[in-house]
This record gives C-alpha cells, structure tokens and sequence, in this order.
C-alpha cells in the first residue's frame, strides 16, 4: 500500500488518531501509519484512564494548556462518539499537617492558574465522598471535574471517525526510513512507500527513533514504567471519587480510582527503565501497590484482583511535551506526551491542526462531516438495556463476567477497523476482560473470532 | 412452559443443577427451569474427557461427557426445562430472577425458589500475581485449555509447564498430550505434589520433571510466551516453554451474590449454608462448587440431589424456611466446613435430606482427631487420621443432628 498524501502521521495511538480524526475535518489527504497491527496498542494501552482536567500539570506550560482545552473539547464532543464519561471529581488527600500546607498551598497555586472550582475540604467532606478510605486524612483538595474514560475505545473512536472522513489507515507498516524530497518526504514501510508533503512524528515511544529517521535529535528517550493492580467489580461500592496523594514534582504518586467499566484501579508506579520494551509486572512493583492499598483503603484487600498491567511513559530528558513544528523542514513532532496524553488528544489535535494548516501546508476546512460513533462499554451499559433487547444476538451473552454479547462482538468485527487479533477484540468489546480472563469464554470466543475473521477475509 | 411459569429457577446446569432438576421432578415439582449461559448443558465435566466423573453419584466409572449424558437422560423432560444460552444477570431477594438470552431476550421472573448452582472457576494468572510480561498469546488455566481442545479450537503452542500440583494439573498432562503440547515442567509452591502420590509417579513415567517448593517468578514474551523464570531451593532457572498452564487455586464463581441477599462466607467465598442447602435469603438454596472450591463431580451431584430433595419439601410446606441456626465454630488448623450452619430439625421426618460436610484443614498433620463441642462437652469423637490439607475430612453428616442448638465448635487435636 503506497501512496501520495498531504499529511502523514506516524503512529496511531490516542495521540496520533486525534490528530487523524482532526485534520479530516479538512481538504487533505492524510494517511495515519501504525508500526502494529493494531491501533492503541502502544502507550495508550495502559494507562490510568483519569480524564484530567489539567489541574494537575506544570502551570503556564504547553501540556497544562493542551490538557484543559482537551479536557474541555472531550467533555463536549465524546457523548457523540459514544465514549463515555464520568465525573467522579478527585480528593488530593493529607494525611498530616505538613501535607496539608501542601494541600492548601497547591489549591491556591491551582486556583490562580484558573481552575477556580478547586477547593480545601476537611476530613467530613473526605469521609463523606470517600467513607471507606482508612482514618486520618486531616484535608484534601476537592476537584469536582476530573473524571473517568475508557482509554481504549478512545483512540479507536478517533480513528474509526477519520477513516470514515477521508482519512487512510495503514497498519503493520513501522517506518524504517525517511528520505527527503522537494516535494516532502518518502516514509519506507515493509508494506511499501508513502510519499507525504509533511509528516507528523507521534511515535510515543519510538519517537526519538523516528525523528532520528528524518534527522532530527532534539531529544532522548527516558522511559518510566508504571504498574496497575485492578480490582474486581465487587469491590466499586468501596470508593466514588479519584483519590490521589499529595504529589511531588516528578510523580504524582500511586492513586486509586475506579474505572469506567465498574473495577477498581490502583497504580500507577514509576520506575524508569532502560529497556522501553520491558513491559513487565514485577514483585516489587506489586509489593509497593498491595502497600498503599493496605495504607490507604485496606477493605480493598477483600476483594479479588482482576488483573495486573502496566504502561510505559514516553518521558524524555525534559519533563514537557515535546511539540516541535519544522515548516521548513515539511516535519512535525509530537512527542513526549508522557503521562496526560489521553486528556489532553483533543486539544493536541486541534493545536498541531492549527499548526498543520496555519504554518505549515494549509488546508480548507471541509463544509461538513460525518459523526460515527461506538458502543458504550462502561458499567451499566448492556446492549439489552440499550434499546436492543429484541435482537437476538445482542442478548445472548458470549463473555460471561463483563456481559459481552455476540452480537457486539460481530460488530466490532464487521468495523472498517476490524480487530487482526483476539488482544485487539479485547481491546474493542473487552471480551475475555473480566475476573476469569478467559477460563468460561475464551474457547468459544476464540473460535467465533477465528470464523468471523476468516469470513471477512473471503 | 414459558421462563415466567417456572416454579423454581436453578442457576446452572453442571452436575449440581443437573441432579437438583432430577430430584426436584422426582419429588413432584412439575415447573423446573434450569438455566446455563454456556451453549450446552453439563458444566465443567463436559470438557473433561478422562476418567473419574461422578463416581460417589453413580458408583460407574465414567468420563465427564460420559457422566453429563447419564444425568441429562435422567431429566423428566415434562417437569425439567432446559435453557441454554440464557445467563442470569441477577437474584434479588424474592427470589427474583433476572434473564438474558438471544431467544428470550431479557426478562424477570419470580419463582417460589431459586438454587444456585454456579460452580467454580480457577483463578487466573493475574489473580495469582505472577510478575513478568502478559504475553498475548499461552497463558492459560487448565480449565480453557480443556474447552479448547474439547471444541476443537488450535491451542497453537508446542512446550507448556503446568504452574500447580492438584489433581486436575495432572489430568492436564493428558489433555495437553492431546493439544500436541509437550509438558517440559511441573511447578509446585508447596513441598509435595498436592494430589495422590500415584500422580505423581505417572507425571515422572511420562518424563514430565516436578520442581517442587518453586514459584513462577517472570514469564518473558511478546506476542506470545518465550520463557518462565523459576525460583526455588536450587535458587533461579529459566525453562523455555510457549505455553503456561496454570492449575487448580479454585474459587467459587459467586457473581450473583451481591445484591442477592446471600450472606457469603468468608472461608470459602461461596453462600453459607445450613444443612439444607439454605442460604440466608428466603427460597435461595445452594448447591454444588459454588459452596466452595472444590470438591468432585460426584460429590456436587449428591448435594444437588438432597438439596432439591429439601427445595420440594420447602414447596410443599414440609420445611419452613429455617432461621440462621448455630454457626459451626472452626477452631485452629482447619480451613472451612460446608455446610456453616445447622437448624434444629423442624422436618416431620423424612422429606428432607442433610448436605454431605465438606470440610478441609488449613495444612498438613501427620496424625490428628477431630471433635464436636457442644457447650463444652463432647459430642463426638472420631478417629485418628492423617490429615492433608487438599483432602476432604471425613465427617458423617448425621453427627450434626446431635447437636442441639448450643455454642458448637470443631476441634483439630494433633496426636
Ligand atoms: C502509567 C501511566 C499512566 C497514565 N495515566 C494517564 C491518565 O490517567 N490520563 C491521561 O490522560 N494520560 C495518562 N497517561 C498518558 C497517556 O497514556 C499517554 O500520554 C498517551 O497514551 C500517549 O499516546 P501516544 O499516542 O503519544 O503514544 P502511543 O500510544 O505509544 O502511540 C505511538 C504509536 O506509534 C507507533 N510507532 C512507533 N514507532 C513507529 C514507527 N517507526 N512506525 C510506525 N509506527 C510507530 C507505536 O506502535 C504506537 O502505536 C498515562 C501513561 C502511563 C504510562
Ligand atoms: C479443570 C477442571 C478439572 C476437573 N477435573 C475433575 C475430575 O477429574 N473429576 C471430578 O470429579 N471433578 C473434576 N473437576 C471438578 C468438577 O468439574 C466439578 O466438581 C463439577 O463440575 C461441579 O459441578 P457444579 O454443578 O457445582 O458446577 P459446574 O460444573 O461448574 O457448573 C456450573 C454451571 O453453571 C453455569 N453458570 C454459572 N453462572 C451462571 C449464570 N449466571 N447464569 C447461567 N448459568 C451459569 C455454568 O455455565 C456452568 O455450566 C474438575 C474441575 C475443573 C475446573
């Protein structure tokens, strides 16, 4: 698959696909370009899934403006998309005095940069929200927006949007070598050659690699891994908001949140590794999350753990995304979007459109689009509840711990961005997701998976 | 008969379910739905094709499809109505019953009784928190690994190590034969093989090595298994394998029990129970695995049969629904017991029957005795055993008709 195109972009992770999504709102030819072979199978496959509202990110900075605007656009546009949101609001909680001048100090410091809703609470407001969280939290900063998302029906979301829009998708195609032409640029791919006027590095982990291609070396690659222990559904009655510790300025701490499908999430660690393919769970890392569950909210520990993961953030040697537009050059970088990368998609995107177009090969915005979007997979939210409890396949249930239904999962499957692997139909349906992992359905959805990939390969 | 016309509900149709429907229709009960969210009846056994089904039940020696055929023709298709592919979302005290399923799309039923008959499952390798990488493809529970050979569905690896040293991580060197995978490795935490001695002879016949007091301590891998890191006496070594296979660490499937009303016990993860099979919430009885994980097929079959032997005398009055009775007191050394509670019996005589006990100690004995206490006087006493922890205890079920309301408590004397 080779072509010519206006735009680009290498890497379809949440990053890469908002951007996709983005700029098929204009009169481009835009390819996104994915190494695996499937979308948001890199960074933005393990994360913690807090909507951020930017509160939390260095004020006056790039990322703390592009987090509140995505925060800001996500709010507003992902109902339409079918992505789902909640607000839970998050507690920043002081365990003691010191920390509580932290607090206080941090709410006012947070106010100032505009987040005017943030405010000190004492220990009732605490143990009102939070009433199973272990005694002693003195106070805590309230934050009544930020929320909870699915972080994998996000970028497929995207890009499910642009590829209806115009866009092209291009996956398992890693690009090994970037040659420069009057015209732009010939991206080498195992599946051919893309020819691009400007290409947009989204690379999160292979960034520095890429840009590297083009010959370009502003900055190196500093991995930190953070490990998750998730919970099982029986145990969301024990906490209703995002609970944060008092952060430090390099890490913002293990938090404990439940998530949009009805689990509870404990992580992330921060460790920083060499190796930025060392996506390993690891005794000390789960040590260190059993730790601050027993700290913090012991009753969890009655409950059994679903399952255990872990992300890997594309931190470079400066603690900032690392958005760099070349015009001169036809080559745009969007990288170390380390830990805020799914708050902020949205208002990435619209930044590096405006960059796209503005400055760099400009772009006529399209009179109109066509809005897609997908099914909800958070808690609650079941096909036969949806409107769908007179078809057939929609009730009868193939996943049986997290009620994933047949029907669904022949939907993901008839998409124009099917899943190529069982990991990928998780990742779409979450199928094989839930506390047995596999032990009830995994045979037979395996086998429905194989059919219906062979049927639409005929 | 329409699902809303059911009399009593019972929630899965294993071995438990099975024999609970054929007793209930043997007693007279003529509107018994039995529901399973599989596409075919029969449960865990169904998958199981070796040997050793049911015994304790039918006293023959049979595979699990074997045994699930001999119960499905004992069903009186007049009184029993099979719904497959029908999950149960919800009980709610009532009972109410809430369905889903593709030919009755999603309804509500409130049946005079409800039996759970859920089973178990084992817990998988991110409940066990084994560190290392998740490799898409090869890792596995023994219990998948049986559906998939049984449903014909490529297992696609050629060298497995089996993580666990119960009984079924045995019988899962048999079926891995037959997915054509070799096993290169047996890992145990513990320092002797769980299951009989005799298992583990035919593991080292077949050339299978059993590392012994070792824990899987990372597994490497992308898109599927490459390699395990053991940890153990002789300190750490790497097996490379494509496939882990992780056996046995049993727990009941108990989704339903929240929000149901069902006390659950903290020993066992499943109901608790009294000697009828019934749970704290009026008309929902228990039955099978989902007590607890795990005894036999067999022995979840007799319990579904005495438990829907008392379903049909609550229906016709002979069994009011009993208050929660003495909690058996489990003193040091022992694991759980099922049932937890005992009712004076308020049975005329003979329409009810009481569960098999089922009861294990928390480690190992070379020599010990169990006794009954009542108010501090022996009830019973019985002999001298060697007591393991992965063995039933022996307990006659009529010792707990002696009791008589009083503070009961079950002691472990080593000797
Ligand atoms: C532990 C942890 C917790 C986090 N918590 C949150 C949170 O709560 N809220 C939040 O908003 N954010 C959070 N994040 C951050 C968020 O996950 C990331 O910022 C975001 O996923 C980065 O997306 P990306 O598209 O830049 O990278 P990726 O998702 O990694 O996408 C890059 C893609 O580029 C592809 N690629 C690489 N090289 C090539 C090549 N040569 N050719 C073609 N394709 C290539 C890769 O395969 C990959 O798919 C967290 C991150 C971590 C690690
Ligand atoms: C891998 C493995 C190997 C084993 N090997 C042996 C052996 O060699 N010999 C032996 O005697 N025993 C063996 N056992 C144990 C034996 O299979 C169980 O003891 C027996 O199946 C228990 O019967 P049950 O009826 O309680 O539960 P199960 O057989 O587990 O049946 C429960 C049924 O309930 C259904 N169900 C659960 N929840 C719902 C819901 N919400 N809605 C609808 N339906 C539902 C399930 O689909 C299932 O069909 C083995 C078990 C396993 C896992």
């Amino acid at each position: 698959m080779s072509g010519r195109y206006d735009v680009a972009i290498v890497g379809a992770g949440v990053v890469g696909c908002a951007i996709a999504r983005e700029l098929s709102r204009y009169e481009l030819r835009t390819i996104l370009i994915e190494a695996r072979s499937d979308l948001g199978d890199g960074v933005s496959k393990g994360n913690s899934a807090v909507l951020s509202t930017g509160a939390d990110t260095p004020f006056g900075s790039l990322e703390c403006k592009l987090v509140s605007r995505g925060h800001q656009r996500y709010v507003a546009e992902a109902p339409a998309m079918g992505l789902p949101i909640k607000a839970i609001g998050s507690l920043t909680v002081a365990w003691n005095n010191d920390e509580r001048r932290i607090v206080e100090q941090l709410q006012a410091e947070t106010v100032a940069a505009g987040f005017h809703d943030v405010v000190v609470v004492g220990a009732d407001e605490i143990y009102r929200r939070a009433p199973h969280i272990a005694p002693g939290a003195v106070a805590a900063m309230w934050d009544p927006e930020e929320g909870i998302v699915d972080p994998f029906s996000t970028p497929y979301a995207y890009a499910l949007d642009a590829v209806t829009n115009g866009v092209t998708f291009q996956d398992r195609s890693p690009v090994e070598k970037a040659e420069r032409n009057g015209a732009g640029w010939h991206l080498h791919t195992p599946r051919g050659v893309v020819e691009a006027g400007i290409v947009i590095n989204c690379g999160g982990l292979g960034a520095a690699k890429i840009e590297a291609l083009g010959g370009f070396s502003d900055f190196v690659m500093k991995p930190r891994r953070g490990q998750f222990l998730v919970f099982d559904k029986s145990a969301r009655t024990l906490l209703d908001v995002v609970l944060k510790p008092v952060p430090t300025p390099l890490y913002r701490g293990i938090l404990m949140t439940p998530t949009i499908f009805g689990n509870i999430l404990v992580g992330p660690t921060s460790e920083e590794i060499d190796d930025p393919d060392d996506w390993r769970v690891t005794q000390s890392g789960i040590d260190a999350l059993l730790a601050a569950v027993r700290r913090l909210l012991p009753q969890l520990l009655d409950h059994e753990i679903t399952a255990t993961y872990c992300g890997i953030r594309p931190g470079t040697e400066r603690p900032e995304y690392r958005i760099i537009p070349r015009p001169d050059e036809r080559w745009l970088t969007v990288g170390g979007i380390r830990s805020t990368g799914l708050s902020g998609s949205l208002g990435i995107a619209e930044h590096v459109a405006g960059l796209v177009v503005g400055e760099m090969i400009g772009g006529r915005r399209k009179p109109s689009h066509t809005v897609v979007s997908v099914p909800s997979l958070a808690a609650g939210e079941r096909p036969w509840l949806n409107g769908k409890a007179a078809d057939p396949e929609h009730c009868e249930i193939m996943c049986h711990c997290e009620g994933i239904t047949l029907g669904e999962i022949r939907e993901a499957m008839a998409s124009p961005l099917a899943p190529r692997s069982l990991k990928a139909l998780k990742r779409r349906t979450r199928v094989m997701f839930g506390r047995c992992q596999g032990f009830f359905c995994g045979a037979r959805v395996q086998a429905l998976f194989e059919r219906l990939s062979a049927e639409r390969s005929t | 008969m329409m699902p809303r016309d059911a009399e009593v509900v019972v929630v899965g149709a294993g071995p438990a379910g099975l024999t609970t429907a054929a007793a209930l229709a043997e007693r007279g009960v003529e509107r018994v739905l039995v529901v399973d969210r599989d596409d075919e009846a029969g449960g865990l056994p169904r998958f199981c094709s070796h040997l050793g089904f049911g015994w304790e039940y039918t006293h023959r020696l049979e595979t699990g499809p074997g045994l699930v055929r001999r119960l499905l023709r004992r069903l009186d298709s007049n009184a029993v109505t099979l719904l497959t592919r029908t999950s149960v979302l919800s009980v709610k005290p009532g009972p109410k019953v809430e369905l889903v399923s593709g030919r009755h799309g999603h309804m509500h039923v409130e049946p005079r009784a409800v039996v759970l008959a859920t089973g178990i499952r084992e817990r998988p390798r991110s409940a066990r928190l084994v560190p290392g990488k998740r490799p898409a493809q090869g890792i596995l529970t023994t219990g998948q690994l049986q559906q998939m050979v049984a449903r014909g569905v490529p297992v696609g690896g050629r060298r497995a190590v089996v993580v666990g040293t119960e009984h079924v991580a045995f019988s899962i060197l048999l079926t891995a034969r037959h997915a054509g995978l070799d096993v290169v490795a047996m890992v145990g935490a513990e320092d002797r093989i769980m299951s009989y001695a005799v298992a583990g002879l035919v593991a080292r016949t077949m050339g299978v090595p059993i590392h012994l007091s070792s824990t899987v301590d990372d597994i490497q891998g992308a898109d599927r298994v490459e390699s395990v890191a053991l940890r153990g006496p002789s300190g750490q070594r790497s097996i490379a394998c494509d496939t882990v296979i992780f056996s046995g660490d049993f727990i009941p499937d108990a989704a339903l029990m929240p929000g149901s009303g069902i006390a659950v016990a903290a020993a066992t993860s499943g109901p608790s129970v009294d000697q009828y099979g019934c749970t704290s919430a009026p008309g929902i009885f228990a039955a099978g695995n989902v007590l607890r994980a795990v005894e036999s097929s067999g022995l979840a079959a007799i319990e579904g049969a005495r438990v829907g032997t008392n379903v049909a005398a609550y229906l016709e009055g002979l069994l009011a629904w009993p208050d929660v009775g003495t909690c058996i007191r489990l003193t040091e050394g022992l694991a759980y017991i099922v049932p937890q509670r005992w009712v004076p019996t308020n049975d005329s005589g003979y329409a009810t029957r009481s569960l098999p006990i089922s009861l294990r100690a928390l480690a190992d004995v070379p020599r010990a005795r169990l006794r009954l206490i009542e108010n501090g006087k022996e009830v019973w006493a019985g002999r001298e055993m060697k007591v393991l922890r992965h063995r039933r205890l022996a307990l006659p079920a009529a010792i707990l008709d002696r009791l008589r309301g009083g503070d009961a408590a079950l002691h472990l004397d080593p000797v």
